[in-house]
């Protein structure tokens, strides 16, 4: 094994000490124990353990309702970034209607009011058999482990986007790249074209792109009526909320939507998008929202499933189809009819966690179906919103009812508003 | 006998310790059934139904017989609403029983939203016409149907006044025909100032 830099010997160890002092039972103290496994970050000795690797929508809720409902489990948060930022709410940051600091919380709820670990590492392999996570430095051993890591790209399925960096931004996972794509679109020339592709399903957020168009449009007609939005969309219609959104883009005449447009190639230097047809379209901002697949720790961990793209998981449970005591919850997640949402993710966590506490306890997972709201803002002012309720029939999610609201207005922006500051606070307070 | 006893040790034990935890971890014991059959409430209500959001209401201490007649209206249509109706329709599903019994038990936080104090003032004065059937001090009366508006977010208040006023809330209902008469008299500034009076209440 490589020699440790001193840094990173004393950053292991504070991490250890972290979790060692937060466990705040019958251990001797901080320092390792010469018992433990070589590697082993913090033995478990509680036998109670559970890890959830991600901080995201269904991570930071399944970490906060295994606490809730069993103080004496102990849970382990792994999540490499300190800050916890909203993809939902994120395309009025690009459009400037809001900050991006407006959207960022901390995660001391979770550690404070719960007395959930927070370790700022990204777990780098999972060892089902062995019921370990590894870490950079070692390993961290679980109970049970709950999975959300979210998305990655499939950057290698278009041509030059790789190349490209970050001339050409996708702005699907909110921070830097939010803020960077906003300024993009300020500093666009007047008469400019900025080109939106929309990436085949599945993907995070369904209506997240038809949203972005909306608010990319909205500030094009208030700034820069003379410039452009064109949407190559890589499917053959809108595919989610098509009539709400086709209403909503009336008021945008300077929007263009081309459907069954797969963009395939990227040419940063002649700023050129080339679709599946051939067809060229020059750009002065292109956003390109690849394809996806389930995080790369979950398609390691052989989660996936034949497609290598997501992770099959029990409708009760959120148990991997493919390994024992490790469930998966979030975007990450297919066979599950609902849609890669927030509130989706915000609802399999509860889940997860409520089945991981039960199970725990020598109990079955009680039968809980999901829910989900996506709310869109169509306007600086206006959103309209789609909700879906679920029962669980013979061990499988089905949807009970879709509905629609009966069209865009400022009501339903001051429901979304008060549905983000509630799910927040549902997540991490 | 002795068994039962010692359940009953444990009971009271298990009870003792759970008030020793602080509201915020002990929302809901895995043991309650309405805890989990809330979730399809909490995302947007709370885990304990302590609503954060000005336009949402706030379940925690709301009387189950209230809760089980909004749901009921909701999942009929009779109380026109997109985000409730499926909702509403879920709850039933799975209990809703169980879920109005697990939120009328839970401890009632105050909202956090701000309200102004000359508006509460205003409010008050105008409140009369309203206490005849939500009481003096606005905590609502089973016998006449009406619930409880005290410490409800002014926002949520305010809506719901606005929606009876352009008769889109359980239109057509006999019931609340006096109320919608009654409502439509009212200037909106009024109505906020209502809200902000009632939301004032038990904090």
């Amino acid at each position: 094994m490589a020699r440790m830099t001193r840094r990173e010997f004393l950053k292991a160890s504070s991490a250890v000490v972290a979790l060692s002092g937060l466990a705040g039972c019958a251990s001797t103290g901080g320092a390792p124990t010469t018992t433990s496994t070589p590697g082993d970050l913090a033995p478990n000795r509680s036998g109670r353990r559970v890890i959830v690797i991600g901080g995201g929508w269904g991570g930071a809720t399944a970490a906060k309702y295994v606490r809730m409902q069993d103080p004496a489990i102990e849970v382990v948060l792994l999540e490499p970034n300190d800050k916890f930022i909203s993809c939902p709410f994120s395309n009025l940051v690009v459009s400037g209607v809001r900050s991006i600091e407006s959207l960022t919380f901390g995660y001391d709820g979770l550690r404070k009011q719960h007395g959930v670990k927070i370790m700022r590492e990204s777990a780098t392999a999972i060892e089902p058999d062995a019921h370990r996570v590894r870490l950079a430095r070692g390993f961290l051993t679980y109970d049970r482990l709950i999975v959300a890591p979210g998305i990655d790209f499939q950057t290698e399925q278009i041509e030059g986007l790789a190349a490209a960096g970050d001339r050409v931004l996708h702005a699907w996972k909110a921070g830097p790249q939010t803020v960077a794509l906003a300024q993009q679109l300020k500093e666009m020339p007047d008469d400019g074209v900025f080109v939106l592709s929309v990436p085949p399903a599945a993907y995070r957020c369904p209506p997240g792109p038809y949203e972005r168009a909306c608010q990319v449009a909205w500030y094009l007609k208030t700034r820069k009526p003379r410039a452009k939005l064109i949407v190559l969309d890589a499917n053959q219609n809108v595919i989610s909320k098509p009539a709400l959104f086709r209403a909503a883009w009336q008021a945008y005449p300077n929007l263009e939507y081309r459907a069954s447009n797969k963009v395939v190639k990227v040419d940063a230097a002649a700023r050129e998008l080339t679709t599946e047809f051939g067809d060229k379209v020059r750009y002065d901002v292109a956003n390109v929202i690849p394809p996806q697949r389930a995080a790369a720790i979950a398609v390691q961990a052989d989660l996936v499933g034949v497609d290598k793209r997501w992770c099959e998981v029990n409708h009760v449970s959120y148990e991997s189809v493919k390994a024992k005591d490790v469930h998966v919850v979030g975007d990450s997640t297919i066979g599950i009819p609902v849609p890669k949402s927030g509130t989706v993710a915000n609802s399999m966590g509860k889940i997860a966690a409520t089945a991981v506490v039960n199970l725990l306890n020598g109990r079955p997972a009680p039968e809980m179906p999901p829910i989900n709201t996506c709310y869109s803002w169509v306007s600086d002012t206006e959103v309209m919103a789609v909700i879906n309720a679920y029962r669980i029939d013979s061990g499988k999610v089905v949807q009970i009812e879709q509905k629609l609201t009966p069209g865009q207005s400022a009501l339903y922006a001051h429901h979304a508003e008060a549905w983000a500051t509630s799910i927040w606070a549902d997540i991490l307070a | 006998m002795r068994s039962a006893a010692r359940v009953v040790q444990a009971f009271v034990l298990v009870a003792a310790l759970a008030a020793l935890v602080p509201a915020t971890t002990a929302a809901g014991p895995v043991d309650t059934p309405g805890f989990t059959k809330a979730f399809s409430c909490s995302a947007c209500h709370g885990s304990a139904g302590a609503a954060r959001a000005d336009a949402v209401p706030i379940l925690a201490g709301m009387p189950a017989w209230y809760l089980k007649k909004a749901i009921d209206d909701y999942a009929s249509g009779r109380r026109p609403s997109p985000e409730m109706e499926p909702f509403s329709k879920m709850v039933i599903t799975l209990g809703v029983d169980d879920v109005a019994a697990y939120f009328a038990t839970q401890k009632r936080e105050a909202s956090p939203i701000k309200l102004d104090r000359a508006a509460i003032a205003s409010g008050r004065t105008a409140a009369t016409q309203c206490a005849g059937c939500h009481g003096q001090d606005g905590r609502g009366d089973q016998a006449k149907g009406t619930p409880p508006l005290a410490g409800q977010p002014a926002g949520y208040l305010l809506n719901q006044m606005k929606l009876f006023k352009a008769d889109k809330r359980s239109p057509g209902d006999a019931n609340l025909t006096a109320l919608k008469a009654l409502m439509k008299g009212v200037d909106d500034p009024t109505l906020a100032n209502l809200a902000a009076y009632y939301a004032s209440l038990g904090r």
